[in-house]
């Protein structure tokens, strides 16, 4: 067990409140890197751990009203220091994460935050209604987080995520479907100041912001002098990215004083305190989840000390 | 550990040697024993498993205890770094994952298991050399394909396999390597009409894998093909390694529904573009839907 430092007023292990839920733990899994909170359970490691083991939540992978096939491959692509992705927001759709995903999370018991994303306003407000209708007595739902920040959407996306007054109103229109759950604002961080997008969040009345999501990235086969990824430009996530992560979360704590998810490069016990430092509530594991389902649980067990 | 429950298990380099002039045989030794079935594979990463942002993929070739031997080439930063580990070396292993080339025991019901042709080019070779290993019968014909003689890992495949080369250069003088591609050397042993029906596996270069599925199609054979794709994570949670579905429904995973298929499955019109290759101009121009960069 790491010894908590005498800067953290906060024991970063257990569980903590977050507007009005109190979560089992602060090391959450980042959307879209440990799917829907269903797949990974039967891989299993020398010291009998699982990769659920210790998590404050499971945030999904991104729900649209409809499904999505999602983006041609490929999709993913290893540029040294990060990685670089182009998914698509492939997903089941709303109907099936109801009908199917919900009553499998609720039986498994993992502790989950939907993530949902939308091309208004009006669709984050009826899809939380959705949610709430489906999932009010699920006891391991904490939530929704709006993801408002994908890079390069055709309707939506970062012009989208990019405008406080939409942020805002999709804030807005979540929070007037809840009660007892979070809504969480992720915000891209591809903007002159990710500050002003959190005050817009706070201004909807969000109960905090899940931040960085990915910055725009690019790279090129130098065989070819094409592309990588076949849209030309992605998400790009890791290690790298940490830094950036960092110093927007700090800029998000200081100017708007509204709680922050942090999330970025976060692969260590390590790590998850830097963000911890600049005031950060709780973290997410990404990039770092796909390369090792262990990640996030292992540095959740540093903090409970198992 | 008997099952081939996937493993989350920390090691190190045992070995590392060239088994032709561009092909390693990478040994790692684990920390506990695992199992694995043909076709399957895992995800490796050096250090203490975060010196590659990514885990890469790899077939597995043979498992004995705790040791699990892979094959692979250096040809992009990854697997360029693995080509320079030192015995000692420490990994992080995630594996066995996937789904399996099938056994022969699983032909349909009442009919007898069919014979086999497998063909593999490259380091396509490590699902199907374990596959002869575990389940070969007399029969069955193995077929691998190379660039040339030194591409061709002759230690690996002297037992009854038979070796095609697109270029007679490097070939052992006591070698009989047919030259042409390993589709075209299946036409020539096979002739025009075999006189029963094999059931084909194949792994290799995307164009192999077009290719055998082509010839299965013509006989109408059962055919399952090994895919290599680009992989995230490697156990089914990121979506990155998709394969586009015959059915226009969507995309298979090829870490989670393969890596095996049935080459029936796949949209072959619509099955991207080689590794590092042209722009994606066949993945576009399938039309399916919502092609935008969200990520």
């Amino acid at each position: 067990m790491m010894r908590r430092p005498d800067w953290l007023p906060f024991d970063p292990g257990g569980e903590f409140r977050l507007g009005p839920r109190v979560l089992p733990g602060r090391v959450w899994t980042a959307s879209g890197c440990f799917g829907y909170g269903l797949t990974g359970r039967d891989i299993k490691a020398s010291d009998g751990g699982s990769p659920f083991d210790g998590l404050g939540a499971v945030v999904t992978k991104t729900i649209t009203t409809s499904p999505r096939q999602g983006n041609p491959p490929p999709r993913i692509w290893d540029a040294g220091s990060g990685a670089l992705n182009s998914i698509g927001l492939e997903n089941v759709g709303l109907d099936r994460f109801v009908d199917e995903i919900i009553p499998a999370l609720r039986q498994d018991r993992v502790p989950f935050v939907a993530s949902i994303a939308g091309t208004r306003p009006g669709e984050f407000g009826d899809m939380t209604r959705r949610l709430v209708a489906a999932a009010a007595d699920c006891e391991h739902w904490h939530g929704v987080e709006l993801n408002l920040s994908c890079p390069n959407v055709a309707h939506g996306g970062v012009d989208f995520g990019r405008r406080p007054e939409t942020v805002r109103d999709c804030v807005e229109a979540a929070v007037a479907e809840v009660t007892d759950r979070i809504v969480l604002a992720k915000l891209t961080p591809n903007v002159a100041s990710i500050a002003e997008l959190a005050t817009a969040a706070a201004d909807g009345g969000a109960h905090g912001v899940t931040a960085i999501n990915t910055l725009l990235g690019m790279d090129i086969d130098l065989a070819t002098g094409q592309p990588v990824l076949p849209l030309r430009r992605g998400g790009y996530s890791g290690p790298a990215i940490l830094p950036v992560a960092l110093a927007k979360v700090d800029e998000i704590v200081r100017e708007s004083g509204l709680p922050v998810v942090g999330v970025g490069g976060i692969g260590s016990a390590e790590d998850a305190l830097k963000f911890f430092a600049v005031g950060a509530v709780a973290v997410q594991v990404g990039t770092s989840q796909m390369n090792d389902p262990f990640s996030a649980a292992g540095i959740a067990g540093v903090f409970n000390g198992s | 550990m008997t099952t081939s429950d996937p493993w989350r298990l920390v090691g190190e380099v045992e070995s590392l040697g060239l088994v032709s002039s561009s092909m390693y045989e990478l040994v790692v030794g684990l920390e506990d024993v695992v199992s694995f079935r043909p076709g399957q594979f895992c995800m490796l990463n050096l250090g203490g498993g975060r010196e590659m942002v990514l885990s890469r993929p790899f077939s597995i070739l043979a498992v004995d205890g705790n040791r699990v031997t892979l094959l692979f080439k250096a040809v992009g930063s990854g697997t360029r770094a693995m080509a320079t580990c030192k015995p000692g070396a420490p990994v992080v292993f995630l594996g066995p994952l996937g789904q399996p080339f099938p056994s022969p025991d699983t032909a349909t019901a009442g009919q007898t298991a069919p014979r086999h042709l497998l063909l593999a080019g490259g380091v396509g070779l490590p699902p199907l050399l374990a596959w002869q290993r575990a389940w070969g019968r007399e029969g069955d014909l193995y077929l691998f394909g190379g660039r040339d003689g030194g591409d061709v890992p002759w230690s690996l495949v002297s037992e009854g396999w038979r070796c095609s080369v697109d270029r007679h250069v490097d070939v052992p003088r006591n070698v009989d390597a047919f030259v042409g591609n390993v589709v075209e050397l299946a036409r020539e042993i096979l002739g025009s009409v075999d006189d029963e029906p094999r059931r084909v596996l194949a792994c290799g270069p995307l164009a192999l894998l077009r290719a055998v599925t082509a010839f299965a199609g013509e006989r109408g054979w059962d055919c399952r093909v090994s895919v290599e794709e680009r992989m995230g994570c490697g156990y089914g949670v990121c979506r990155g390694c998709v394969v586009p579905r015959a059915d226009g429904e969507g995309y298979l995973t090829a870490c989670h529904d393969g890596p095996v298929l049935a080459a029936d499955a796949i949209d072959w019109k619509c099955f991207g573009r080689a590794e590092g290759g042209s722009p994606p101009v066949s993945a576009i121009g399938c039309n399916r839907p919502e092609q935008d960069t969200k990520s």
